[in-house]
């Protein structure tokens, strides 16, 4: 979906004089607050804000305010152009008709924060140095010509074993200088200038989803400046004086752990205009969420939710909407996350346990069963209080997004006891197969309380005692659930842009086996249905791709993968006069586009 | 009492205390590296991406040659390396920096603490089985049996928002905490809220120790003589009376600095027991040696000087 | 129980004053009979226990079902301490908790008395090098703040009722030790044990055939202190998030739990917050009992 940039112009007018509006007194509620400064909180330090680096959601939500791209999303989720004049299509010439050619036209009047102006080698360096430093959304690029020839160098490139407490910055210094050098093994062939606005690139072969990977917001595909990171090629995000982007607020303070505060910059080069003079960030920890929402309360802050935060402690939500005077100030968002419950369905997995495919029919039976014995309304208005999660019955996709099957449409996504029951009795009879079992997960809010569900349904309506293995190390928990050792995990993923290849890439099949990311170990052969469907539909358009698209959701439904739990909501406050602010399903409303009136 | 003796002591403490410090900084190395999990894993990062990182940090070099670097760091540069979950944030400032805050709070709760329990315990042995007597000791009892994470909360709701109701937004305690060291009106009640099981326990011993003293002969010879009951009581009982409350100046500042965890974390302040616990979740290993080697330090050389006021409170001893 | 004769002043020459001879025991007993507190103490904790037993056999509800009652759901005649965050039972989950409770604090004092009678008689008996050592682990051990201890063995050893009672144990276990040890070291000077020594007594027979039972006393009363300062380490961890793992509530996780909808629904915390002052100045009711009875300055 690309909207041409008339539209663009159109909104930021409206948006202008919505401002302008507000500006005469046709009421004191409605002018500008003379302390244009947002407050909120984030509830834990932000990672990095690196582009070529990052992958939180606090990262993101943060750097997309400091870093532009090509191309962007709006509030709507349409790509729209951004530091390009226009989005390339097949109509206007920016795709070729073979679908390997992207042209990407840039506008002439973008700079840096310190003042340093944009061209295509701008664009160019950038992409080569976030396919070079492989971070982890590398990947984004992959489809570029020469890309997997660059990957290949700098994943030798390591250093060497004495290294000692200096080495730590080789890596990126040695990818640095060999960009600086011109060195054509970090250069991505496919990448090419033909005149200083222009970016031509090739790909190795068709990928309908590139451009929604590059337009992910803050990642891999946004713009850095070379002279500065050249300073200091691994740390140069954490001093404000380099951190250097094109975007239209910089970085003024950084106390970490403690606060981060942003100005924004004058005569920016984009629209809308900042209306915020400064955002301060308040660097909290999860457990004081409760308090920051008490902060809120007494006016101290202006937002809470933003930077990633939106899972907001269940109680406080409640007793907001059952407050008059504060109801008003709350958002419930879908979140486009799915969580799940992982079977281990690939016998050479470590964990191995009944539900493996070689067990033939009784274990998918034997795994129907423990899905059809999940109440996942009843986890909608008990554990979620119909506030966090909606109960997922259209497949593994979140609703809302492209390749979502539509609400109860998924068999797996239905509670029924006692066709679960019967399956169960015909399985395993004897109760040997199912004896023992655990469930694994991280440990945390709603982590718990989930896992007590599920062992509480199981235990109701299967009579089957799952023990519960929990681990309060997610890093690791994660690490060892990719790796295949757990018999039910829990699984989820929250989408980065709304194309279906962000999940079945990353999710299930060979690649993601090979990437050692595949938990439930499912279709690791590239012969399997899932390869050769998803290599076909990853190489068409997405319209064209689509049905495709649906038709590999509904496969991981029939041969009962996971068992689809909840769609994430999340919970935002605003104040009233907080103008502007927003979300939508993936990302904050740009501080852009707020305002603080009068209150 | 600056005597030899003394002097001897310390040193000999001093020792003890840098010994306890090193041993206990490798033995928690030891334990966090060899947990399986480790800083970097998220859901993106997995595979040989990990792999590379983890050696560009030297996170797969032998053990022994890891824990040298680091001693070698910590030691003759005062650098306590790198966060591991946060690239780029030096450790050393950011733990010094913790450290002053929970300072802060700390000490204005020793002075709370000292303060507030020495004058309840001595309001409550003068005006003993009375009405103010038993509510006192009513209140004291239940700072020092309730968990203290609940009266903490407690007193955050009535000062932060109840105290706010009922005078019409008149006094409010703001909740969280601003800059590096707070407002003063921020550090009131999260103090008060952390001294507060304490001043009970030392309220009941100033109470106990004040009513024995009240009996002395000197006190009523005091007494017999005219002078000023308040006098009576301030020169010669309270100074008796701070004896057995130094005895458990030690316990008691260790407690401040474990109940600083549990406040910190209620009241959103960035302070270094805060820092402690969510680097232990997040497997930040060289935030959480940091901190840890920090505390044992702290805490010896608090006890050592608490052993030291002894010296001066009571003359009698010598070391 | 015989009689002895007593001295008796002039006046009451007439006769004789009988009084019993008792044990130290029953002269302790009796000593604790009088105090009401440390009484009343002991039949509360009686009943808890007797709670605790109950619910291994039964509850009204079970504990872990979720949605028994309406989530945060006030007291009703059905649930009369009402339900918490997940619609569980609430009096079915306190008296789980109650086992978690005194297993954590029982347990704890088991191992410390294991651990810190022996290092102590150790120490106390054999003195030297080797009560060098051992006061050097014990100082070690003392310059390290407790929570912080647990929180490092935790993260080491993992989740589990298990390991948290090691935890806790391993903060705890020195006050003990150096309780005995001292006890060892004053009561090696007696005859008693000279004699003992002096017949030919091995060492490990003087340590637990003479010094321990003599120091048991003072052993009592400091494991009774130490259960309720386990039962708090153990909410503190709890609130921390690092105690016992679901679905076994503890008083402790209850409460931490409770915690976050304080201002929805403050029943959830503030009954097992209760459950827990009240039962922890029952135990420090019942060690100051049975401190003041085994004192034997006493003159009562």
């Amino acid at each position: 979906m690309r909207l041409p940039a008339l539209k663009l112009g159109a909104l930021s007018a409206i948006g202008m004089v919505l401002v302008a509006c507000g500006g005469s007194s046709s009421g004191t509620t409605q002018s500008l607050a003379s302390d244009q400064t947002l407050k909120f909180p984030i509830f834990g330090e932000f990672g990095t804000l690196d582009p070529g680096q990052l992958d939180a959601e606090v990262d993101s939500e943060i750097a997309q305010n400091i870093f532009n791209g090509p191309l962007r999303y709006d509030n709507n989720l349409n790509i729209i152009p951004d530091i390009a004049t226009d989005v390339p299509t097949t109509s206007n010439g920016g795709i070729s008709s073979d679908g390997l050619t992207y042209t990407f036209k840039l506008r002439k009047d973008v700079t840096f924060s310190n003042g340093d102006k944009v061209t295509a080698k701008d664009m160019i360096y950038s992409w080569n140095r976030a396919a070079a430093l492989q971070g982890p959304y590398g990947s984004n690029l992959s489809a570029i010509a020469g890309y997997s020839a660059v990957t290949k160098y700098t994943k030798g490139l390591k250093p060497s074993k004495k290294a000692d407490v200096t080495a730590k910055a080789a890596f990126n210094k040695t990818v640095e200088d060999a960009l600086a050098a011109n060195d054509p093994k970090v250069m991505m062939t496919g990448l090419t200038s033909p005149d200083a606005n222009t970016v031509v690139v090739k790909l190795d072969s068709a990928a309908g989803w590139f451009l929604s990977a590059v337009t992910l917001e803050s990642t891999t595909g946004m713009i850095v400046d070379q002279k500065v990171i050249q300073t200091n090629p691994r740390d140069w995000w954490t001093v404000p004086a380099t951190l250097v982007g094109t975007g239209p607020f910089k970085m003024t303070q950084h106390t970490a752990k403690q606060s981060a505060d942003f100005v924004s910059v004058p005569n920016w080069w984009g629209s809308p205009k900042p209306t915020l003079k400064a955002v301060h960030l308040d660097i909290l920890d999860p457990s004081s969420q409760s308090t920051a929402i008490a902060s809120f309360e007494q006016g101290k802050y202006d937002i809470v939710g933003y930077g990633g935060w939106s899972s907001q402690p269940k109680a406080d939500i409640l007793r907001i909407q059952q407050t008059a005077n504060e109801k008003s100030q709350l958002l419930l968002q879908p979140k486009v996350r799915t969580t799940w419950v992982s079977f281990n369905v690939n016998p050479a997995h470590p964990a191995g346990g009944p539900f493996t495919v070689d067990k033939g029919q009784k274990a998918k039976d034997l795994r129907t069963a423990f899905a059809l014995a999940v109440d996942k309304s009843k986890l909608q208005s008990v554990v979620c209080q119909n506030i966090t999660c909606s109960a997922a019955t259209g497949g593994l996709i979140t609703k809302g997004l492209k390749g979502y099957l539509g609400d109860g449409t998924d068999p797996l996504g239905k509670f029924d006891a006692t066709k679960a029951k019967q399956l169960l009795t015909g399985a395993d009879p004897t109760g040997t197969l199912t004896a023992g079992l655990k469930y694994s997960y991280n440990t945390g809010s709603p982590n718990d309380d989930v896992a007590t569900f599920l062992q509480d349904q199981w235990k109701t309506n299967l009579g089957i005692n799952v023990g519960l293995d929990p681990h309060p190390d997610a890093t690791a928990f994660i690490n060892d659930r990719q790796a295949g050792k757990f018999v039910l995990a829990r699984d989820g993923w929250q989408a980065d842009y709304d194309h279906p290849q962000d999940w079945f890439d990353n999710l299930w099949g060979k690649m993601a086996e090979d990437s050692t990311a595949n938990t439930s170990g499912y279709a690791p052969n590239a012969s399997d249905q899932y390869n050769v469907l998803l290599t076909k539909a990853d190489a068409e358009p997405l319209d064209k791709a689509l049905p495709t698209y649906k038709q590999i959701s509904e496969l991981l439904s029939t041969d009962v993968v996971d068992i689809p739990l909840y769609y994430s909501v999340g919970q935002f406050l605003f104040k009233p006069y907080a103008k502007g602010a927003g979300t939508n399903n993936f990302f904050d409303h740009f501080w852009n586009e707020i305002s603080i009136l009068q209150h | 009492m600056l005597t030899r003796g003394t002097l001897v002591y310390v040193s000999q403490r001093l020792v003890l205390i840098a010994f306890t410090v090193v041993a206990v900084s490798s033995l928690v190395f030891v334990g966090i590296h060899r947990l399986p999990g480790n800083a970097f894993v998220s859901e993106r990062v997995k595979g040989a991406k990990l792999e590379l990182l983890l050696h560009e940090y030297g996170l797969d070099r032998p053990l022994l040659v890891q824990y040298q670097e680091y001693a070698t760091n910590a030691l003759f540069h005062a650098d306590l390396g790198e966060s591991f979950v946060n690239r780029g944030l030096k450790i050393t400032p950011l733990v010094l920096r913790e450290l002053s805050v929970s300072a802060e709070v700390g000490g204005t709760a020793l002075i709370v603490t000292i303060g507030l329990g020495m004058l309840l315990g001595v309001v409550a042995a003068v005006r003993q089985n009375t009405w103010v007597d038993y509510l006192l000791t009513s209140i004291s009892v239940v700072g020092y049996s309730m968990p203290s994470f609940v009266t903490a909360t407690f007193l955050l709701l009535v000062f932060g928002i109840w105290l706010a109701n009922v005078t019409g937004g008149a006094l409010e305690y703001p909740i969280g905490w601003t800059g590096t060291y707070g407002t003063l009106a921020e550090l009131s009640v999260p103090a008060f809220a952390l001294g507060f099981p304490f001043a009970s326990i030392v309220a009941r011993l100033t109470r106990a120790s004040m009513l024995e003293v009240l009996r002395q002969d000197y006190v009523r010879t005091a007494r017999a003589k005219g002078l000023r009951e308040r006098v009576v009581i301030i020169r010669h009982g309270l100074r008796n009376a701070l004896i057995p409350v130094t005895t458990i100046l030690g316990p008691l500042v260790i407690g401040i600095v474990t109940g600083s965890v549990v406040i910190e974390t209620i009241f959103a302040i960035p302070g270094l027991g805060k820092e402690f616990v969510e680097s232990i979740l997040r497997h930040d290993y060289n935030i959480v040696i940091g901190v840890f080697t920090m505390y044992a330090a702290m805490v010896g050389l608090a006890n050592l000087a608490v052993d030291v006021a002894y010296t001066v409170i009571d003359p009698r001893i010598r070391y | 129980m015989g009689a002895v004769a007593v001295a008796v002043p002039e006046e009451f020459a007439g006769g004789t004053v009988v009084r019993e001879q008792v044990s130290l025991w029953r002269d302790s007993w009796r000593r604790f009979r009088r105090n009401r507190l440390a009484l009343a103490a002991s039949i509360y904790l009686t009943l808890l226990i007797g709670v605790a037993v109950v619910a291994i056999f039964w509850t009204p509800y079970s504990m872990s079902h979720l949605g028994v009652t309406d989530p945060y759901a006030g007291a009703t005649l059905a649930h009369p301490f009402g339900g918490d965050s997940l619609g569980r039972d609430i009096i079915s989950r306190l008296m789980i908790g109650a086992q978690v409770s005194l297993i954590v604090g029982l347990g704890t004092q088991v191992l410390v008395i294991a651990v810190g009678v022996v290092v102590g008689l150790v120490a106390g008996y054999f003195r030297g090098s080797i009560d060098g050592v051992i006061s050097l682990v014990i100082n070690i051990f003392y310059g390290v703040p407790d929570l912080l201890l647990a929180l490092i063995l935790y993260v080491i050893l993992g989740p589990g009722i298990g390991n948290i009672i090691i935890a806790i144990s391993a903060t705890r276990w020195m006050d003990m030790a150096r309780l005995v040890r001292g006890q060892a070291l004053s009561l090696r000077e007696r005859e008693f044990i000279e004699a003992a020594k002096a017949s030919g007594a091995r060492p490990h027979r003087i340590l637990f055939g003479h010094i321990f039972p003599n120091s048991l006393g003072p052993i009592i009363v400091q494991a009774t202190f130490g259960i309720p300062q386990a039962i708090l380490f153990e909410a503190f961890l709890s609130f921390l998030g690092l105690g016992v793992p679901p679905p076994t509530p503890s008083w402790g996780s209850m409460a931490g739990e409770g915690l976050k909808a304080i201002r929805f629904a403050p029943h959830i915390v503030i009954v097992p917050s209760i459950a827990l002052s009240v039962t922890l100045l029952a135990f420090n009711f019942l060690g100051d009992g049975l401190r003041d009875a085994f004192d034997p300055r006493q003159k009562r």
